[in-house]
């Protein structure tokens, strides 16, 4: 029974179904979402951690690999985090009371300069499907938010994103400064002109060609 | 060969004496550094000096603080700088807690003919040398307009979730281009060869929305704002950025002569893949990366590309950099290269 409840809500995430009233996908319509499924399955003593690793967590990363093999694209995308969100709704009180982990906290922004955050969301919305904690600055962060930010979160990853080449070299000077002033912390960067080797001379540890690439550095980093 | 006859030649994959360029917008910040470096007083004499083949011409639209048709909508529901490049598409529009396709009309849409400026458009064309291809830098981004109006990450799930709400937007959107765009056209009445309008539909690693729903929702309009251009008797060059290569087809067969800007670096854009799956039936405007080579590389990297570019498209393929805007970042000795290599 737990394990045909998580079964059906990893569908849902996975296909975008969010609740009983959503008519997406075609296919899924009248039947309930990650909402009610969710609620079920906790009323059922599924456990809030089976919920999210064996669940919402699984579910994502089939989108996420779907997506980096351009087999789902941004919008369908977008369904399957609105219904993981739809899920994670039932599940905060856990994650206040502590019984549930996540893996960490993972900072995010667009770096100063650049008002760009499609990618960025993008890739926050995967994140916390990999069973993060995100905090998003928003675009055009200054080094301070992003240093203000690390100094309340001490053991959090940093992301920063950049879609022009001509804001991609202000990563450096960020990067610079949160390393000076928190040598532990780990960050990571992506956007469209970046590559790895730009990563690596700007002094980032990581570096996410698409979302899933990032998930995965994450992963390795966090265990 | 003449301007025209080149860019003709090479959109119709015909001989020519060497490939069509066109330079791209240098954005503002850019245009100093050019001007110095090349010792010339103007972009125009710029263009002149580099032998470049394509004059665009923005279309003068009266609605400030822009003044950019690219802004014409007043989507966004917080304060932004209200520039065509700094727009946000991602921020809450007007329509984001709408649902019913009935309400479209709830949005003040705006009159073109009370902004775009006739006799303005009239007199921008006709100052354009006509050696020149003169081409109407026309946008007419329904679909990126649709996302603002929503915001963009509503506007994707709308399409799927609500997709009368989305096309009902979209067509009020391509309605408006479409008279905006017939305006521009009657007063540049047999002045103007081409026009470039277009959309971003790709990211760096593929398409953001997939072709289906591109098919359904998008291209129908695109379509329409394809076949006015042609009613004027000009060629159509479509823009998107990014990886776009499973919709070229579509853009082919949805009557575009040419396919801008062809972003060397995004998945299966680099010329050698284009050549093998479009050798013969579509030409490209672009081609030379402005994400790596043309900001880092040196002349002598960006002649040996072009020189590339060039064996691998003798026709068909107007050598350009792969993005329109020449940002500040690129040195001018690297767009001298280009030209040089070009020619």
């Amino acid at each position: 029974m737990n394990s045909e409840l998580l079964e059906k809500l990893s569908e849902c995430v996975e296909f975008g179904k969010i609740n009983l009233a959503s008519p997406y996908p075609p296919q899924m319509k009248g039947q309930p979402g990650a909402d009610e499924i969710t609620k079920e399955a906790l009323e059922s003593g599924v456990t809030p951690t089976e919920i999210l690793n064996d669940a919402l967590i699984t579910a994502m990363n089939k989108v996420g690999q779907k997506f980096t093999e351009n087999k789902i694209f941004v919008p369908q995308m977008l369904l399957s985090a609105k219904a993981m969100g739809a899920s994670m709704v039932h599940l905060k009180p856990f994650f206040a009371n502590g019984s549930v982990q996540r893996k960490g906290v993972f900072i995010l922004g667009t770096v100063f300069g650049d008002l760009h955050d499609i990618g960025k969301n993008l890739f926050g919305m995967m994140v916390e499907g990999a069973g993060w904690e995100v905090i998003d600055l928003g675009i055009d962060v200054k080094t301070e938010k992003f240093l203000e930010a690390v100094q309340q979160h001490p053991t959090a990853v940093v992301g920063i994103s950049a879609l022009l080449t001509t804001t991609m070299v202000n990563m450096k000077p960020v990067i610079d400064a949160i390393k000076a002033a928190s040598p532990s912390t780990k960050v990571i960067v992506g956007g469209a002109p970046l590559s790895a080797d730009f990563a690596a001379t700007i002094g980032a540890d990581g570096y996410g060609k698409n979302p899933q690439e990032g998930i995965v550095w994450l992963d390795k980093i966090s265990a | 060969m003449t301007h025209k006859e080149r860019f003709f030649a090479t959109i119709a994959n015909q001989p020519v004496d060497r490939p069509a360029s066109w330079l791209g917008l240098p954005v503002p910040s850019a245009v100093t550094e050019l001007l110095r470096y090349f010792q010339v007083n103007s972009v125009d004499e710029l263009k002149i000096k580099l032998d470049d083949d394509i004059y665009p011409i923005e279309v003068p639209y009266n609605f400030p603080p822009s003044n950019h048709i690219a802004c014409a909508f007043k989507f966004a529901k917080m304060a932004h700088d209200d520039k065509p490049d700094e727009r946000t598409l991602t921020a809450p529009g007007f329509f984001e807690d709408i649902d019913d396709p009935v309400l479209v009309d709830s949005f003040p849409w705006p009159d073109p003919a009370l902004y775009l400026d006739v006799e303005e458009s009239r007199r921008l064309v006709k100052a354009a040398n006509k050696d020149y291809i003169r081409m109407g830098v026309m946008w007419s981004a329904h679909f990126q307009d649709a996302c603002a109006a929503f915001g963009m990450e509503k506007a994707l799930m709308v399409m799927l979730m609500n997709p009368e709400m989305f096309q009902a937007v979209i067509d009020r959107i391509t309605d408006f281009y479409l008279k905006a765009n017939e305006i521009f056209y009657e007063a540049t009445k047999g002045y103007l060869d081409a026009v470039l309008i277009g959309n971003d539909f790709g990211s760096q690693c593929g398409l953001m929305v997939d072709p289906d729903s591109l098919r359904t929702y998008v291209f129908p309009g695109t379509k329409k704002l394809i076949d006015q251009a042609k009613s004027y008797g000009l060629k159509v060059i479509h823009h998107s950025c990014g990886s776009i290569y499973p919709i070229i087809q579509d853009l082919i067969d949805l009557g575009v002569d040419s396919i801008h800007p062809i972003q060397a670096l995004a998945q299966d854009m680099d010329a050698p893949t284009l050549k093998t799956g479009f050798t013969g039936k579509a030409s490209f405007c672009g081609g030379v990366d402005a994400q790596h080579l043309l900001v880092n590389g040196t002349p002598e990297q960006v002649t040996a590309k072009v020189k590339e570019l060039k064996q691998l498209f003798p026709t068909g393929l107007i050598i350009s950099p792969s993005h329109e805007a020449i940002l500040p970042d690129i040195p001018p000795a690297n767009i001298e290269a280009m030209f040089n290599a070009i020619n």
